[in-house]
């Protein structure tokens, strides 16, 4: 690998810009080299704070000036598709925050202007780089969990929070003018970790949403079947739903596990062998004796500074950018960027002829 | 007068609406789809009502013709919480769009309340005075990002100003306290529920009465020939951090305070550095000396300027206004 660091830049300096720039100054092999924002007031915090030399309020000013070879895109979605063709155009690969375009049609261009250029576009579906995550795909890779027969995905989002709340008081915001709404935002991370483990290009989908009393009119709640060849899974996206929470549950012949996002933990589901009663007694004790291992293995890690909150948004652009320098193979492929957006594409398309239908049978 | 205030329905804006009311002003209030309006108009006598006129809308989108015919628009408005991008929208990018507009229409004073935060204390020595002529932070980016928006706010206003295009006054009030707001603060130290870490205890509380703080605002709208000054806005005698804090427990709610003397201040600060940085950013570097010197410094304060020219009288003493809250 080249010695070399990667030029990157970002453009879209918003909060998650934050993490970002934060993670990229953290990897040996790259360095932020600019930022643009179109509100230029943002680029010059972002660049103050992490120390990024060039700022611009211009896209392909910045393109031309700073000769970026890797973008970070963390504008909303709605801007993503023409920002990441100017870029890939601009010779740059393209690392996009999620949802990597606003459908499939969007995504299809990206991704052929990638090829033909001989670039590479990856999406921030970061979380499949967490170590928990990584935990359990090291447990299926080994066989431990058999064949995966369902998945379970759960993704709360806390609508009081500051972004919360200016999404829900103000029904002219981007996020709610998405074809999918707020889930448009929000869903992709539930949503490829059951991708990981179902690999159907098309599966079966049914899907509703539905505000809550409180959401103010809100779509606020979305559920989703998904059923492929060997695998189902369902996945959970709710505002009302406390704790907020980030978990998975996978199913396999052999065994079960949980992976919950937030305490970031593998918990493991034992087969019980006790008799009668004591199968109740022996449940909980095995639970307890989990607790105390994840709770020391959680303080060794605290002990080693192991608990980065972005490590799955590391570990990504370690890969991406390795990726790049080598001519690897890239941490999410081009495909599968595709599939993940068309079945999103699918899950929204079902809501709406859902909604139609409900609306028709109650009129 | 006729004057366009945003932040009206807010705790410092609910008081500098009722003020200019009473002195017979007329009032726009900017409300946001989210604002109290109601709790604002109840506040209001009968016969001032018809002076409050409520005008939908958002900072972002504001219009010139929604400021056409107002003398002054008083901008209190200000996020206080979130991430940095989140804080510049509203407190850079809001103030920057809303003096475009006030150029555009003409307006003759524009009074901005910035933070008596924004001040660069690292020139100053214990127990100096601090007053309108210290200078501005020239690192604000190493402070909370609640106070580099507020500073770079308040120079995208300066730069205006400078330009010929805003007829600026600015406002530096300490931390504002009165009903409705506990008057706990983080000059005091760090409060997490029931748990305050106290951070040191001889500085003097840098508060002010949010009446005291209205009526100052108030007469920075109308007062004539004070374009490009700033005035800080204080009690009149500020109470010390430990005083207050005795205070606080015996006639508030009970707090479990673990106490950090003044001079381990800085000690910790650099310890707090030093391992974030060890551990990769796993904990924040919350603390920094930059920071802790510009928050738990003990300084002297001066609002003579704000009492001579403006003819404004303080809330004389902050451990009586902090009585009864």
């Amino acid at each position: 690998m080249s010695s070399e660091k990667l030029r990157v830049a970002l453009i879209g300096c918003g909060q998650i810009a934050d993490a970002h720039l934060g993670e990229i100054r953290k990897l040996a092999h790259a360095e932020p080299v600019a930022v643009c924002d179109r509100e230029r007031d943002l680029a010059v915090q972002a660049a103050a704070r992490f120390e990024v030399p060039q700022i611009f309020d211009d896209v392909e000013q910045m393109l031309a000036t700073a000769r970026p070879d890797v973008v970070h895109i963390t504008t909303p979605p709605h801007t993503h598709k023409a920002l990441a063709i100017a870029a890939l155009r601009g010779g740059a690969h393209v690392y996009v925050e999620k949802p990597f375009t606003v459908d499939v049609a969007e995504a299809d261009e990206v991704i052929a202007v990638a090829e033909s250029a001989g670039r590479l576009a990856c999406v921030g579906h970061d979380q499949l780089f967490d170590p928990c995550w990584v935990e359990c795909r090291q447990l299926f890779e080994k066989g431990n969990l058999g064949d995966i027969v369902h998945v379970d995905s759960v993704q709360g989002y806390d609508l009081t929070g500051i972004f919360g709340r200016l999404v829900s008081s103000d029904p002219e915001h981007w996020v709610r003018r998405l074809p999918g709404g707020v889930f448009q935002n929000t869903i992709s991370h539930a949503l490829y970790k059951i991708t990981e483990f179902l690999p159907d290009t098309r599966p079966h989908i049914q899907a509703l949403w539905f505000p809550t009393p409180d959401s103010g009119g809100l779509k606020s709640e979305l559920r989703v079947m998904l059923r492929g060849e060997q695998v189902t899974a369902s996945l959970i996206s709710s505002f009302a739903a406390r704790p907020v929470q980030r978990l998975a549950r996978i199913y396999g012949t052999k065994d079960t596990v949980e992976v919950d996002l937030e305490a970031r933990l593998v918990r493991k589901y034992y087969k019980l062998s006790a008799p009668g009663p004591f199968a109740k007694i022996e449940g909980p004790y095995r639970q307890s004796k989990e607790a105390k291992r994840n709770f020391w293995k959680a303080v060794r890690k605290f002990w080693k500074s192991d608990l980065q909150y972005f490590a799955g948004m590391n570990g990504l652009f370690d890969r991406f950018y390795r990726a790049i320098l080598t001519g690897g193979p890239p941490p999410i492929t081009h495909g599968e960027i595709r599939r993940v957006t068309d079945i999103m594409d699918r899950i929204f398309a079902t809501c709406q002829q859902q909604e139609l239908e409900f609306a028709r049978s109650n009129s | 007068m006729d004057i366009f205030v945003t932040g009206g329905t807010g705790f410092l804006g609910k008081h500098v609406v009722a003020k200019l009311l009473a002195d017979g002003h007329t009032v726009r209030c900017l409300v946001r789809p989210t604002s109290e309006v109601e709790a604002l108009r109840s506040t209001v006598s009968e016969e001032q009502r018809p002076r409050l006129h409520f005008v939908p809308g958002q900072l972002q989108k504001l219009t010139p013709d929604l400021l056409a015919g107002c003398d002054a628009v008083c901008h209190i408005a200000a996020a206080m919480k979130g991430a940095t991008a989140a804080l510049f929208v509203d407190n850079v990018i809001g103030v920057r769009k809303l003096l475009k507009v006030t150029a555009e229409a003409g307006t003759k004073r524009v009074v901005l309340i910035s933070s008596l935060a924004v001040y660069d204390t690292s020139g100053l020595k214990n127990n100096d005075v601090l007053d309108e002529t210290c200078p501005l932070e020239p690192q604000p980016q190493l402070r909370d990002p609640y106070t580099y928006s507020k500073l770079a706010g308040e120079q995208v206003a300066w730069e205006a100003y400078r330009a010929g295009q805003c007829p600026l006054v600015v406002i530096r009030p300490g931390v504002i306290y009165g009903p409705g707001r506990d008057p706990l603060s983080s000059r005091v130290g760090l409060n997490f529920g029931k748990l305050l870490i106290k951070m040191g205890g001889s500085q003097r509380l840098p508060y002010v009465r949010v009446e005291a703080c209205a009526a100052g605002i108030a007469l920075a709208v109308t007062t004539p020939g004070i374009e490009g000054q700033a005035f800080n806005l204080l009690d009149g005698e500020l109470v010390r951090a430990r005083t207050f804090l005795r205070y606080y427990r015996r006639g508030h709610r009970g707090l479990w305070v673990i106490p950090v003397p003044g001079w381990a201040i800085g000690p910790l600060a650099k310890f707090n550095v030093w391992y974030s940085k060890r551990s990769h950013g796993q904990i924040p570097p919350v603390l920094t000396p930059y920071k802790c010197n510009a928050m738990w410094k003990p300084l002297q304060y001066s609002v003579e300027k704000a009492k001579s020219v403006l003819g404004w009288v303080p809330q004389p003493n902050t451990l009586d206004g902090v009585q009864g809250l």
